[in-house]
């Protein structure tokens, strides 16, 4: 019965998560609300617009049932400014959604894909943590809900071979502590690249094991014998290559 | 402009119901347990919630069924797959965490006795008893089948002498990728001189060991 996959999420258990964004439909027909288990289902009248889970979303579109609302920042001419910046900025992601504010409280804080990045009233100039499942799965069932469909597909792909092409730059700053800061990644392009960047780092990690070992011995020593030595460290932890 | 999007989307965080916090935190327990090297403490609060939902919908789902109603039948669609994907979310949780302790049997058993000590306990019940049943018929099996033919100091499956344990357990420096959800400043990676500062919002490929006590306490999660 153990799960015989390895660690990480499989692509298929990345899309299960992304089902869970919310996106806005426009129904048309109605639906009396329901006491689901994620959250109660409003009732659902058209032609007023709705949130729901984007699961129950792709349900109704195959059923037509609905029409699915793309999300702001899933259209060409968002996208269009996106990849531009995407191209100036080659060192980095495009910075994604501003947060919520922080809650006060002691309950958790939001995060995707339950920040709600993907319904109509979405900021349209950054791309969110599910943007490639997201827009596959839209253009996949609700293609005509899309007023340029293939402009859409076009820069997408674009986008996408843009951020793959600055993710495998990126493998050049990885080093044995890790410490990478990798904002704005997509969950999909994670998805894509964590065996690869887990593998360098701990293979990293492997080789430069004694010389960690050393540091921590000496950095004992030091604590035991009271003085501090440590502003006069050779500074040469990476010239292994 | 913006205070006034600020006012707005607390409001709306504040009026989430609690059925979505459990998703979302029984979601992330999910993705933490798939992807971070060891085993996490067992969420029992939350897990019974949501079990507690699911046993209550499917009692729905039985009594409406002979329902011939069209439209109920759509209706039941719609609570059957998310029914669905409820049940997916804790099987596959539950089976990540089967996979551990499968894989390390003998360590885990170690950590959950600590565990025991601050009363936040590593294992489930029925994890518990499955764990060890499991290791006495094996140990059982290897006694008659060939340990009990060795010599006595070489019976012990925990033998620690000759500075090598025998315990295996898992990589607790493997590299994963974490989310920091509040600031948490300042983080050193031990042996090394890097120094990180982790912010809200911020995503990290980093040691698990070097981050896992802020994981635990829900300042950090792993993606």
């Amino acid at each position: 019965m153990a799960l015989p996959l390895p660690p990480g999420l499989t692509p298929p258990e990345i899309a299960f998560i992304c089902e869970m964004e919310l996106v806005t439909i426009i129904p048309r027909q109605k639906l009396e609300g329901l006491k689901l288990l994620g959250a109660p289902l409003k009732p659902l009248n058209p032609p007023q617009r709705a949130s729901i889970p984007l699961w129950l979303a792709l349900l109704l579109k195959r059923q037509r049932r609905a029409n699915i609302v793309p999300p702001p920042w899933l259209s060409p001419i968002s996208l269009q400014a996106i990849l531009d910046h995407e191209t100036e900025q080659e060192d980095a992601f495009s910075p994604p959604p501003r947060l919520p504010p922080s809650s006060s409280g002691n309950e958790a804080p939001f995060s995707p894909p339950f920040l709600q990045s993907s319904t109509a009233n979405a900021p349209p100039d950054a791309l969110p943590y599910h943007w490639l499942e997201l827009g596959e799965m839209l253009l996949e069932a609700a293609a005509d809900d899309f007023e340029e469909p293939d402009n859409v597909r076009k820069l997408m792909r674009g986008l996408r071979e843009v951020r793959m092409a600055k993710l495998r730059q990126g493998v050049n700053v990885l080093d044995a502590g890790g410490g990478v800061k990798m904002n704005g990644v997509g969950a999909m392009e994670l998805g894509e690249a964590r065996s690869f960047i887990t593998g360098v780092v701990d293979g990293l990690r492997k080789i430069s094991a004694s010389r960690e070992q050393q540091r921590k011995d000496r950095a004992r020593e030091e604590r035991e014998n009271g003085y501090s030595g440590s502003a006069d460290y050779d500074d040469d932890e990476m010239d292994m290559e | 402009m913006d205070d006034i999007d600020d006012i707005l989307a607390e409001i709306a965080v504040d009026s989430i119901p609690q059925e979505t916090r459990d998703l979302q935190e029984l979601t992330r327990c999910w993705v933490a347990e798939r992807v971070a090297p060891e085993l996490l403490p067992w969420p029992e609060e939350v897990v019974e919630r949501v079990l507690e939902r699911i046993r209550r919908q499917i009692e729905l789902v039985e009594d409406q069924t002979g329902d011939m109603d069209p439209k109920t039948g759509f209706r039941l669609i719609v609570v059957q797959t998310e029914l669905e994907r409820f049940k997916f979310l804790v099987r596959s949780f539950l089976r990540a965490r089967l996979r551990k302790i499968d894989a390390h049997p003998l360590h885990i058993l170690n950590q959950h006795k600590d565990s025991l000590e601050i009363s936040r306990p590593l294992l489930s019940a029925s994890e518990h008893q499955y764990l060890t049943t499991h290791q006495s018929l094996l140990a059982t099996h290897y006694n008659s089948s060939f340990l009990s033919q060795f010599p006595a100091s070489l019976q012990r499956l925990d033998d620690t002498t000759g500075g090598i344990s025998m315990v295996d357990k898992p990589d607790e420096d493997a590299a994963i990728f974490v989310r920091c959800l509040r600031d948490v400043g300042e983080i050193l990676i031990d042996g090394t001189e890097t120094r990180i500062d982790m912010k809200r919002g911020d995503v990290w490929v980093v040691r698990w060991s070097a981050v896992k006590q802020w994981v635990e306490v829900g300042d950090l999660e792993v993606i």
